[in-house]
């Protein structure tokens, strides 16, 4: 089992439990979870609760029934069947998002089973609509009462934040100790998709760096593509699943020193 | 077998799987059939890509064509907003719940229906997701794991998460009650 360092016993002992109601252990871990319970009234309580929080989610919440006319449109998307040409409705006149001859000619070229990070961002950089977005967002947060969403010096706690908000999450390198401390997370807008932003200070500047997803992007070691944009610096490269956008006011020099450290970090050179 | 006889075989036997995820993630049937519909356009196109586990596959599908539904259509929705105290309270500090929060087993036991899908609904979509694909379509950690392309010790974090959210909300709407009365 993969386990963060950070887990308490307490969070570990509940992770086991869930665990052990999902049929999920070995024999070895089984014991185990029996043996904390048993020296334990209160892991007792919780395994109680998730056994009747299982039993009223199998009472209450059922699978749904597809509609004998949804099984007939489907069937016949691998072609009309003999026994009779359904007619398509349309179950709703509303707007309607879907082309589907469009739709059914992309999946012939690709079968995309993309993951959620997929949507934004092709480009290998920012692109110039990006980049106005990526600084609109670091204006916003500096007119802002705070500049973030979640306060926090610790990346264990931004990380699952992100995590929980967007499903995915940037690599997050403390750099605390080289003077550009992580003071928290927010979540900007780019393309019409949430991105993840995670915001650093320099004494009383603040660094944003926002995260579009990449997928299958990787750090190369190449320098950092610098635009200035209204006045404020700005500093992209490629990582690990994400193109990452550092903006600040900072003066050069200094942005290009949080760049450089931060990508050591990220890649643990 | 043509391509034609195994999307009989391999996604029509699970239809009412794909929908009922679908429908969990998009919050409507309507949407649902939508999403489902799209994913199968995809999975006759990759029909040949399915090796030994239709269902999953199929799930992953629907998922991944759910994503790209509501990253279009609910931009909003990834972003779920419903309760954030709730969830920034189980998100942060995970388990170290209150204890006036924190329902006996008979009161969950007396969760009715709807409470219990409204709890459900409000849960940020990270941790409903593996919720349902546990609990609703019954797969398991190595499948959820497939599924949603995410490590295993996730699966196990995000569901205790989802779980423990659900009961406390239960808590909640529980006390609520005990408070009218």
């Amino acid at each position: 089992m993969n386990k963060p360092p950070s887990w308490t016993s307490r969070e570990e002992s509940l992770l086991l439990l869930n665990a052990y109601l999902d049929n999920e252990l070995d024999a070895a871990s089984v014991l185990d979870v029996e043996r904390r319970m048993g020296s334990d009234a209160a892991l007792k309580a919780e395994f109680a609760r998730l056994g009747e929080l299982r039993n009223a989610l199998s009472t209450h919440v059922g699978k749904e029934r597809a509609s004998d006319a949804l099984r007939q449109r489907i069937a016949d998307i691998a072609g009309p069947s003999n026994a009779r040409v359904a007619p398509r409705p349309r179950a709703r006149p509303s707007a309607r998002s879907f082309d589907w001859r469009q739709m059914a000619a992309a999946a012939v070229v690709a079968a995309s089973l993309a993951s959620v990070g997929t949507y934004v961002g092709l480009q290998q950089t920012a692109s110039n609509g990006e980049i106005a977005e990526i600084v609109a967002g670091h204006q916003r947060a500096l007119l802002a009462t705070s500049p973030f969403d979640v306060a926090s010096s610790d990346r264990h706690t931004v990380k699952p934040w992100f995590d929980g908000k967007l499903a995915v999450s940037p690599q997050i390198v403390d750099l605390a100790e080289t003077g550009f401390p992580l003071v928290g997370g927010r979540v900007d807008v780019v393309d019409g998709h949430p991105v993840p932003t995670v915001v650093y200070k320099r004494r009383e500047h603040v660094i944003s760096l926002t995260a579009v997803p990449k997928p299958g992007s990787k750090d190369e070691g190449g320098p950092p593509t610098h635009t200035t944009r209204d006045g404020y610096s700005l500093l992209v490269w490629p990582g690990r699943d994400f193109s990452y956008a550092a903006v600040s006011d900072v003066a050069a020099s200094e942005l290009e020193e949080f760049v450089a450290r931060w990508r050591s970090g990220a890649t643990g050179k | 077998m043509d391509d034609r006889q195994r999307f009989g075989e391999v996604v029509l036997p699970h239809l009412d799987d794909a929908l009922s995820l679908a429908r969990w993630l998009t919050g409507s049937i309507t949407d649902a059939e939508d999403v489902v519909q799209e994913a199968c356009v995809r999975a006759y196109a990759a029909i040949a890509t399915e090796k030994s586990n239709p269902r999953a596959w199929l799930l992953a599908i629907v998922r991944n064509t759910a994503f790209t539904w509501l990253a279009k259509n609910r931009p909003k929705a990834v972003l779920v907003t419903d309760d954030e105290g709730l969830f920034e309270r189980a998100g942060l500090e995970m388990i170290d719940r209150s204890h006036d929060a924190t329902p006996e087993a008979v009161l969950i036991a007396k969760v009715d229906a709807e409470q219990l899908h409204r709890a459900i609904a409000a849960l940020p979509i990270a941790y409903r997701e593996p919720l349902v694909l546990r609990e609703i379509e019954g797969l398991s950690y190595q499948e959820i794991s497939s599924v949603m392309s995410i490590p295993i010790g996730t699966v196990m974090s995000r569901l205790a998460r989802a779980r423990a959210l659900l009961i406390q909300r239960i808590g909640m709407v529980g006390k609520g009650k005990a408070g009218a009365a």
